[in-house]
């Protein structure tokens, strides 16, 4: 049987003729097809919205708070996780040093105080290497450079103060 | 500004009183949507909690210029698809479900035809078992455009298709009720037909 154009109205829901309106009542008499079709779709326009049981907006709340605590908690979990991980690998990464500080502390301890030695010598020469650079520099750069330079610098931390300040107030839901 | 534009924005600032606000505005639609996909009040009850619960956690990514109902009806139908999909893919057949027609609307015993009440339910409960036949997709499209007067555009931008998607599968969805419903009635519509009109 051809279902054109009938089919098509009532898939689309087109509105029709009263003469239209009349063929289509014909056609549907005799096409069980179409009288489905039609059938379906008036019960699909006319079935009622289901509500649900009372108290809905309660037990969501409920539920946010568990979900809240559980989210805490792994969190919590997790944190100790890590650090209990990092510890762990930390004293496995240390362990060999461990075992030979304690089986020869004088070595190490003359060790670490050359070093030190050397650090704060380093960082002595490094400093009076940058007094002499910061004496010397202002003479080569004009004030405009030093302007656009001071400005770039503010304007970064500015960029860098807003993005933090955008990231802290976003919500990061539960 | 109105006030869901407002409960939103309280929302998005970290307000819980304002996010019940919107829970009570869309428990309704949301769930019925969840129970049409699903087709059982206690899974579109844990569904729905489980769409208002997302909708909180991705607040921030709410974009204000966009429908709210829109949008949590997209999350409620994503949600209501991957369960689908995965409940497809699960031990449980969905014809080891149950196969009673659960539904929440009880015929009025005071209308002035109980009879034709009760046949009428009947018919919206045979329905809605064949709703469950349908694809994840198709079922959710059918359910916005029929329960929810979603047009086709709203449609398409809830469930991330094409316009031409939308109108094809909801083409696809009616063709396939209508088969399924002479197969499940074919000695009923007679009876229909001689009592009422079935054109629009």
């Amino acid at each position: 049987m051809n279902h054109l154009p009938f089919e098509n109205w009532l898939l689309n829901d087109m509105p029709v003729t009263p003469e239209q309106q009349r063929e289509l009542e014909l056609h549907l008499r005799n096409c069980s097809y179409c009288s489905a079709l039609a059938e379906t779709g008036k019960m699909l326009k006319t079935t009622k919205i289901v509500n649900p049981a009372s108290g809905f907006t309660a037990r969501f709340q409920a539920r946010l708070r568990e979900r809240k605590i559980a989210d805490r908690r792994r969190k919590l979990w997790g944190s100790v996780l890590f650090t209990l991980g990092g510890l762990a690998f930390l004293m496995w990464i240390l362990s060999p040093y461990v075992v030979s500080f304690v089986a020869s502390p004088a070595t190490w301890i003359s060790a670490i105080v050359g070093w030190l030695v050397f650090l704060g010598t380093t960082l002595f020469a490094l400093a009076d290497a940058g007094r002499v650079i910061l004496s010397v520099i202002p003479s080569f750069l004009p004030p405009f450079a030093w302007m656009v330079l001071l400005s770039m610098i503010a304007g970064l931390g500015l960029l860098w103060s807003v993005s933090i300040w955008r990231l802290v107030r976003m919500p990061q839901g539960v | 500004m109105n006030d869901e534009n407002a409960w939103v924005l309280q929302a998005q600032r970290g307000s819980d009183e304002a996010f019940t606000q919107l829970v009570e505005t869309y428990q309704k639609p949301v769930f019925n949507l969840c129970y049409r996909m699903l087709g059982e009040p206690e899974a579109a009850e844990d569904a729905a909690q489980e769409t208002f619960l997302r909708a909180y956690q991705n607040l921030h990514r709410y974009d204000n210029s966009r429908s709210f109902g829109t949008w949590i009806l997209s999350i409620a139908a994503h949600y209501c698809i991957d369960r689908l999909r995965k409940r497809r893919f699960s031990v449980l057949s969905i014809d080891e479900e149950d196969e009673d027609g659960l539904t929440l609307e009880i015929p009025d015993p005071a209308s002035p035809d109980p009879e034709a009440e009760s046949a009428k339910q009947e018919d919206r409960d045979r329905l809605h078992l064949l709703l469950k036949d349908l694809d994840e997709t198709d079922r959710a499209a059918v359910v916005m455009r029929y329960w929810y007067d979603y047009s086709e555009v709203e449609i398409a931008q809830s469930l991330h298709l094409t316009v031409s998607a939308v109108k094809s599968r909801l083409h696809r969805s009616r063709r396939a009720l209508a088969e399924m419903w002479q197969v499940e009635k074919p000695r009923a519509y007679p009876e229909r037909r001689s009592r009422e009109s079935l054109a629009f």
